[in-house]
């Protein structure tokens, strides 16, 4: 490619001689203007280093007389041997001492910038930075951009592109697409930042064969095609990574939905950017104005970011505002999401709430129209999208407008007992219940012309409502004339389409992606359907008890059971890959991100492939490692089952992924459980998954909480505050019963649809959530937890007498834990509590604060 | 010998014969022959920028990776990781620091792919596991920072440290 002659076109006396073979070719490779500013550096390093060597260099060294330059170089080694030859040892030894610095070249004078960034590409970041203190010119080339960009997103980590992108255009200048071809060329040479991607890019060679037929000696014809060229690359890495983003196991959203759009809604309260990012250290100014994000600045603050993960170094928050508690649930959240600045929650007091994270504050008004507790939800802020969708013990579904917070649609009922949860993507909604089964909804108008339209698998345990044509038995032609009769009607948003029967119990938890359905229940079992046909592709069998929540991407399926553990399957494979023990209770929610670089999912394969082979060889060598656990038990041998690639803990072969799940070392899961913790799991360095962090709501509220303390007392003027105040004193006496006088408070919880999930504890026998005496009966008031606000009370109460929490949490559950989710920054809680609490691992860093704008999850 | 060669002529002037298929491991090379008929290469291809020990030393090695699949040319992602080098390269690559660069330049002008991430790899691995001052002594660096400078930039890269 045509960065390749730079290097060494200028020494190139004879560079004229290829001129003659191939004119316009070689024209355009040596002067296209681009380059020249390299190859001024190449000369440079050449003169420099090549003519010193040869004929000495010019310090302190005696001139040698001309007779003896004239000999050739063999010759003249000849006589320098001799020469020394004559020499003491010891001054032989003294000159070779001076020699041998000439020996030793610096690669980084010797080679222009796109090899040393190739040779940099070998190394990890740790390395990078200690050879970047070696001179001034190792550190400037290693603090190379492009370099960094590929090592962020080769340690797993995300970023959202089009906010990066958006960023480097606000402050560029450049409003118009058409400047973006001179700032690449720009970024190509003037900064020196080298192309460390490709030095034949794909479609170079055809060009230039084209070129060189069709150009002549034009050398500027060439020199368009290389900025267009080079502009085009731009565009394929900027595309690369957002295809790399889109499809890694994203949760950021939960929906695989990005957050990039979000800034577009947030209508009214606008943050602009503060104008010292001008200045900001997340910046590069190129020589023509434009700005470029400093990858090197982002690899470090997310590096930075994932220590404070490590270290559990973080700020509590909670919502609402803590000033104002008027805003809270009246009783415990089940239900939360959140999406860019947005979080949507619902709660046993029937309301789906919208607030906004930045001000902690509810967006509007709460929103009614369940009577029953709202178990579950899904939103998408989008534009294209507003909607919330709610499931709720009430066994309806609700359809909002996201942004006016009004009722659109509602399904009367969805299922024949309670909604425990609901996924949705462009096409479908995805419903599941207490009644055991899954049921397909289709979001938009759907004729049975339409792709998305249900193929109909006769007698697999899939049932479709009479209106469901077998478009499989009518041919294309008779299919089409019947919809213009309209013999077959279109089918109006949220018509059912099909129920998946196949669950024994409950089903309490369900995701989408792309055309997989997972669902997990209280019968033990995972299983994946399609979307389409509705047919059982796949079960998994593994938990010893029911199981309350299920992650999966194409790799691995994650999920959390009532026998108290988190498993991690393999999707191919279905076998077990890891089993994480360290809650003390029912596993209720968990987020896996396993930070996967691009392309990673080959190696993955290999890793497993390599995982067996040491199984069969440990076999074959007489170890004692294929004896099952129970058999390794009584041998005594507790097998390590959190991600061991020792033999002997290995519990299924052929899996395309290792032990553990794989992944980068950056990959995190956080689980929440009824023992009301939320666990952070890390890697350790054999890639076993152990503890990071144990976080717990109590604590968390009480920070948060004490957080109001000081906000109220420096603002107590306010009304609202007022307000909040007086009832939070009000609250605080009356809390006082239920935390100490143990049950009753408790148990008004414990007859939720979903909490019986632990009871199914306590009957060996059957799994959770089944028996019909332990639902919520149709007409059945809900139970009176007594005063709305009793979990708030207990946060007025915990600044005031910080000790009396403890107390009252030892004797009863008050922060059993429902729903987590976690993005880049933060992990936000639902949870028994009435308030929603969080941890923000950015801590009060301004600098992290700036560019965690630009992560995304793992 | 029948089968077909080229003539490369290195920068001093030394004029080697190299059959074609070894020739065609430069991309360069090889898309001179697909682009240009049959018969026109009686004249020698002048490789500008290489002189003849060198050449020869690339040579070698296409000629022993002539039957090597051609490489993808795509950048796969997972090349990126492994350093490790096979034997035969290893060895091939024992010389001392300027041969090593200049078959790093010929490779990269010749377009080697294969052999300039050999060379790039070996340049990485001299780089592997070694304090700045150990770092400076095998390419022979001048520290040009300030001691003060030095502190700071270690404070800065503190975060890089644990994990």
């Amino acid at each position: 490619m045509d960065h390749t002659p730079m290097a060494r076109d200028s020494d190139a006396s004879d560079g004229s001689i290829p001129l003659r073979l191939f004119p316009s070719d070689l024209t355009a490779r040596s002067l296209s203007a681009p380059f020249k500013v390299d190859e001024g550096y190449a000369d440079d390093t050449r003169s420099q280093a090549d003519k010193e060597l040869l004929r000495s260099p010019s310090d302190d060294v005696m001139s040698i007389p001309d007779w003896v330059l004239a000999h050739s170089e063999a010759e003249r080694a000849e006589i320098a041997y001799s020469l020394l030859r004559t020499l003491r040892t010891s001054t032989v030894a003294a000159v070779v001492e001076r020699l041998s610095p000439l020996l030793h070249m610096d690669p980084v004078l010797r080679l222009p910038p796109e090899i040393t960034a190739e040779i940099f590409s070998y190394l990890d970041p740790q390395t990078l930075v200690t050879a970047s203190l070696a001179s001034r010119a190792w550190r400037d080339r290693i603090s190379d951009s492009r370099l960094w960009k590929e090592l962020y997103i080769d340690e797993g980590w995300r970023v959202d592109i089009d906010a990066i992108r958006a960023f480097e255009q606000e402050h560029s200048g450049f409003p118009s697409p058409q400047s973006r071809k001179s700032r690449s060329r720009y970024a190509d040479t003037d900064l020196g930042e080298p192309k460390q991607k490709k030095r034949v890019p794909s479609g170079w060679l055809d060009s230039r064969a084209q070129a060189s037929e069709g150009n002549g000696s034009s050398t500027l014809g060439l020199n368009q095609q290389g900025h267009a060229r080079s502009d085009r690359e731009g565009d394929h890495l900027m595309s690369d990574a957002a295809d790399d983003r889109s499809t890694l196991f994203s949760k950021e959203t939960e929906d695989g939905y990005g957050h990039e759009s979000t800034q577009e809604i947030s209508s009214p309260t606008i943050e602009r950017a503060p104008s010292k990012t001008t200045h900001s250290p997340l910046l590069l100014r190129m020589p023509n104005g434009s700005a470029k994000i400093n990858w090197p600045y982002l690899f470090r603050q997310r590096r930075r970011l994932e220590d404070n993960w490590a270290k559990g170094r973080f700020t509590n928050f909670q919502l609402p505002h803590p000033s104002h508690m008027e805003e809270a649930h009246q009783e415990c959240v089940y239900a939360i999401q959140f999406v860019g600045k947005w979080l949507v929650s619902g709660s046993r007091d029937r309301t789906v709430r919208v607030w906004d994270l930045n001000t902690k504050r509810l967006w509007h008004r709460p929103l009614i129209g369940h009577t029953k507790s709202v178990l579950c939800l899904q939103f998408d802020p989008r534009p294209s999208e507003d909607v919330i969708i709610s499931g709720s013990s009430d066994k309806n579904v609700i359809v909002w407008r996201f942004s006016t917070g009004e009722k659109i649609h509602e399904i009367a009922p969805a299922h024949d007992d309670s909604v425990l949860n609901l996924r949705f993507d462009e096409r479908y909604l995805v419903t599941c219940s207490k009644d055991k089964l899954i049921k397909i909804w289709n979001r938009k108008n759907l004729s049975a012309a339409d792709k998305d339209y249900p193929s109909v698998q006769q007698g697999s345990g899939v049932l479709y409502p009479s209106y469901i044509v077998d478009t499989s038995e009518i041919p294309s032609p008779v299919l089409e004339a019947e919809i213009a009769k309209n013999h077959i009607r279109t089918l109006a948003p949220f018509s059912l389409l099909m129920t998946l029967v196949g669950h024994t119990a409950a089903v309490n938890a369900i995701q989408i992606d792309g055309d997989e359905i997972v669902s997990a229940s209280g019968d033990r079992l995972i299983k994946v359907w399609n979307v389409r046909n509705g047919a059982c592709m796949k079960t998994f069998v593994g938990h010893d008890k029911g199981i309350a929540c299920v992650q999966f991407d194409n790799q691995r399926v994650v999920s959390g059971s009532n026998d108290n553990t988190i498993r991690i399957f393999d999707h191919a494979s279905r076998a077990e890959v890891a089993c994480l023990h360290g809650h003390a209770d029912l596993v209720r929610t968990v987020q896996a991100g396993f930070g996967d670089p691009p392309g990673s999912e080959e190696a993955l394969k290999l890793e497993a492939l390599a995982v067996d082979r040491d199984f069969w060889n440990a076999q074959s060598s007489g170890e004692a490692v294929d004896l099952g656990p129970a058999a390794l038990r009584r041998a005594g041998y507790l097998q390590n089952t959190a991600g061991s690639r020792n033999p002997r803990d290995i519990k299924a072969l052929g899996a395309s992924i290792p032990p553990g799940g794989g992944g980068s070392k950056w990959g995190r899961i956080v689980s929440g459980s009824y023992d009301e913790s939320i666990i952070i799991w890390k890697k350790d360095r054999k890639g076993q998954w152990i503890v990071s962090q144990k976080l717990r709501q109590a604590e968390a509220a009480a920070n948060a909480s004490y957080i109001a303390h000081s906000n109220t007392s420096s603002s107590r003027s306010g009304p609202g505050n007022a307000f909040a105040l007086a009832q939070q004193a009000a609250q605080a006496t009356q809390t006082q019963g239920p935390s100490n006088s143990s049950q009753p408070s408790s148990s008004t919880f414990v007859t939720h649809a979903l909490n019986n999930l632990q009871q199914g504890n306590s009957n060996p026998n059957s799994s959770f959530s089944t028996t019909p005496q332990q639902t919520e009966p149709p007409n059945r008031p809900t139970p009176p937890p007594g005063p709305p606000l009793t979990s708030l009370l207990a946060a007025a109460n915990y600044y005031t007498h910080p000790r009396a929490r403890l107390l009252a949490q030892a004797a009863t559950p008050t922060s059993r834990i429902f729903k987590i989710q976690f993005d880049a920054r933060k992990i936000i809680c639902a949870s028994q509590d009435s308030r929603i609490v969080g941890w923000d691992f950015v801590g009060a860093d301004e600098e992290l604060e700036e560019a965690c704008q630009f992560f995304m999850g793992l | 010998m029948a089968e077909k060669t080229l003539i490369m002529e290195s920068n001093d002037g030394k004029k080697i014969e190299v059959p074609i298929d070894v020739a065609s491991r430069s991309i360069l090379i090889k898309n001179m022959i697909d682009d240009l008929p049959e018969g026109a290469f009686e004249e020698a291809i002048p490789i500008s920028n290489v002189s003849e020990n060198v050449l020869t030393k690339v040579i070698e090695w296409c000629t022993h990776h002539r039957s090597d699949p051609p490489s993808s040319g795509d950048d796969d992602d997972t090349r990126r990781k492994t350093t490790d080098i096979d034997e035969w390269d290893q060895k091939f690559m024992q010389v001392d620091q300027e041969m090593l660069f200049e078959i790093i330049l010929a490779a990269n002008y010749l377009d080697i792919k294969p052999l300039l991430d050999i060379g790039c790899k070996t340049v990485a691995n001299m780089i592997k596991g070694k304090s700045p001052e150990e770092i400076r002594k095998t390419f022979n660096i001048q520290n040009d920072f300030t001691p003060e400078e030095e502190d700071q930039i270690r404070r800065e890269n503190e975060w890089a440290e644990d994990r």
